[in-house]
């Protein structure tokens, strides 16, 4: 029985690096981008980081072209267009007529539609799917150190601007009289969500990297009403669905990325029944 | 004719506005408005919606730049300004505390670092204490009433220790004992020689509460001590030419304002008296 278990849910993490080395990108994404994400719900943004998602596209596309299935040269270019897409929007929506939101998804349209043709003009299918849907099972050191270097920047910059995101979030009028922190704050965060984006990308794919920032985030709505504790339920979430999505994916052999996300999914549609703030059977 | 009021023609003026005009892209907020707020003055600014208020409020903390003319803080700065926004424009929803709410009006004193030291958290319990808030710190802002939660807004207001209070409608949608509870604090503070400048719609407040007035539609109407500037003829100029008042008072209003005396125009339709509730007159004795 206890060898049942140990082959079930140990020995694949144990025998197997490719496993540990997914676990472990899969931990330290889930240690960045999970408290980002919990902020992107408060402030209404989970589209904006969806868009975002999407528009770091044809930057990675670009650094492949460029450099073909280079770490350095697709993480430079995802940053740099997921950067432009998002002032971008914001100048739009400031000096237009048009929402935010209606730019973003343009945006983002014509960003996956342009790395997509980048993409299939020069490389495979499978170059393809590894852009879309990330090759998590195939993190060599060189993307867990980078993976790694973004999760510790941006936790230390998420202490450091914890309070301005807050006041920020909160009350933007009263925070703009008091410090002139407010669009730092504002703009900083954009760039810790792009980083982090461009982390999930390189192991989950750029369909599915905002799914590690937004669903552990919704989830964590339906538990607690405090921040410190959403942002625990969030990284939690995360950490549980990496784990039972490899497993799934390794014992049933399903796409990597989308089993993680899908576990997610799951979860957040028992907390959307039984959650105890706002759940549609606890509620009623 | 605008009939343009000095508040007062000696003494120190703490605010000196000087033909200020504010621009949001092609439309016109405020239009060469000029005048001077004296320190310690308690004033209202009134005028119909779209009449330039909050922008005047927005102008004086710099936080608008204005298409020309400028307004004149002389040795005080923006930081010593404490602002009230408008309820609606705070996240009512988002996980924060009493607490933690007030103790951003500490920011100024505190900065990007949570160092909250032993006088802040003294004056932080102060500061509930005088909006009759004490025991609810630990409760998440989204748990509480319309009237607890602008009593919070006045604490963390107090919290910011400034010599000029800007305050934007702080009494909308607040039961008339939260009301009287608040202008407490408000005097409270004009004793301690703050200047005190507030938006409101509600002119039986201004009448009773308030001893000077700025009257605005987009340009300056007028000016100056309460009495002489809320005219009918001003009022008109300032939008409010059409009715009368709004509905029987309740019980607790009249016990408040107990010299109100109503002006019910029988013309006035129904549906008009609840879709106008700014447009009324009232004369307060």
């Amino acid at each position: 029985m206890t060898t049942d278990l140990y082959s079930l849910f140990l020995e694949p993490f144990i025998e197997f690096s490719f496993m540990q080395r997914a676990l472990w990108g899969c931990l330290v994404l889930s240690l960045s981008a999970t408290p980002i994400g919990v902020f992107l719900t408060l402030r209404r943004m989970s589209l904006t980081g969806d868009a975002m998602a999407h528009a770091i596209l044809p930057g990675a596309a670009i650094g492949f072209l460029v450099a073909g299935v280079s770490i350095t040269a697709m993480t430079i270019g995802g940053v740099i267009a997921g950067c432009i897409v998002a002032v971008l929007a914001g100048v739009v929506a400031r000096h237009t007529n048009a929402e935010e939101d209606s730019s973003l998804a343009a945006f983002y349209l014509l960003s996956l539609a342009s790395g997509v043709l980048i993409i299939s003009a020069k490389g495979s299918n499978m170059d393809l799917l590894h852009v879309l849907f990330g090759s998590v099972l195939a993190l060599n050191n060189d993307a867990l150190i980078l993976l790694t270097s973004i999760a510790t920047v941006s936790l230390v910059s998420l202490a450091i601007l914890y309070r301005p995101l807050v006041f920020e979030c909160v009350d933007p009028a009263f925070f703009r009289s008091v410090s002139k922190l407010s669009s730092v704050a504002h703009f900083s965060f954009l760039l810790l969500v792009v980083l982090n984006l461009v982390a999930g990308f390189h192991a989950l794919g750029t369909l599915m990297a905002v799914g590690l920032m937004i669903l552990p985030a919704a989830v964590a709505r339906f538990w607690t009403e405090k921040l410190g504790t959403m942002i625990v339920i969030a990284f939690v979430t995360s950490v549980i669905s990496s784990y039972f999505g490899l497993f799934l994916s390794y014992h049933a052999s399903f796409a990597t990325s989308p089993a993680i996300v899908l576990v997610m999914g799951c979860i957040y549609i028992l907390s959307l029944l039984i959650g105890k703030r706002g759940g549609l059977l606890t509620h009623h | 004719m605008v009939d343009i009021r000095p508040i007062t023609l000696t003494g120190l003026f703490m605010i000196n506005i000087i033909n200020l005009c504010v621009n949001y892209k092609d439309s016109c907020a405020l239009d060469g408005v000029s005048t001077k707020i004296k320190k310690g003055d308690l004033v209202a600014v009134v005028g119909a919606n779209g009449a330039g208020k909050s922008t005047l409020l927005k102008s004086i903390m710099g936080q608008l730049k204005p298409s020309s003319g400028h307004v004149d803080l002389g040795q005080l700065s923006p930081k010593d300004i404490a602002y009230l926004p408008q309820s609606h424009q705070i996240d009512r929803k988002f996980p924060i505390t009493v607490r933690e709410f007030v103790s951003a009006g500490a920011w100024q004193r505190t900065g990007f670092w949570r160092v909250f030291s032993q006088t802040e958290k003294v004056s932080l319990q102060q500061a509930l204490s005088k909006v009759n808030l004490i025991g609810v710190e630990e409760r998440q802002i989204s748990t509480l009433s319309g009237g607890q939660f602008q009593r919070m807004l006045f604490a963390r207001m107090l919290m910011q220790d400034a010599e000029i209070i800007l305050l934007d409608e702080p009494f909308a949608a607040i039961d008339a004992q939260t009301t009287v509870d608040l202008m407490d604090v408000i005097h409270n503070c004009q004793t301690q020689g703050k200047t005190i400048i507030t938006v409101i719609h509600d002119l039986a407040l201004v009448n009773r509460f308030f001893p000077k007035v700025i009257l605005l539609a987009k340009h300056l109407i007028g000016s100056g001590e309460t009495k002489l500037i809320m005219t009918g003829e001003n009022l008109s100029k300032a939008g409010y030419q059409h009715i009368a008042y709004i509905p029987e008072p309740t019980p607790s209003i009249i016990k408040v304002y107990p010299n109100i005396q109503l002006n019910i125009k029988p013309s006035l339709k129904p549906s008009e008296i609840c879709s106008n509730p700014e447009h009324y007159e009232e004369n307060a004795s």
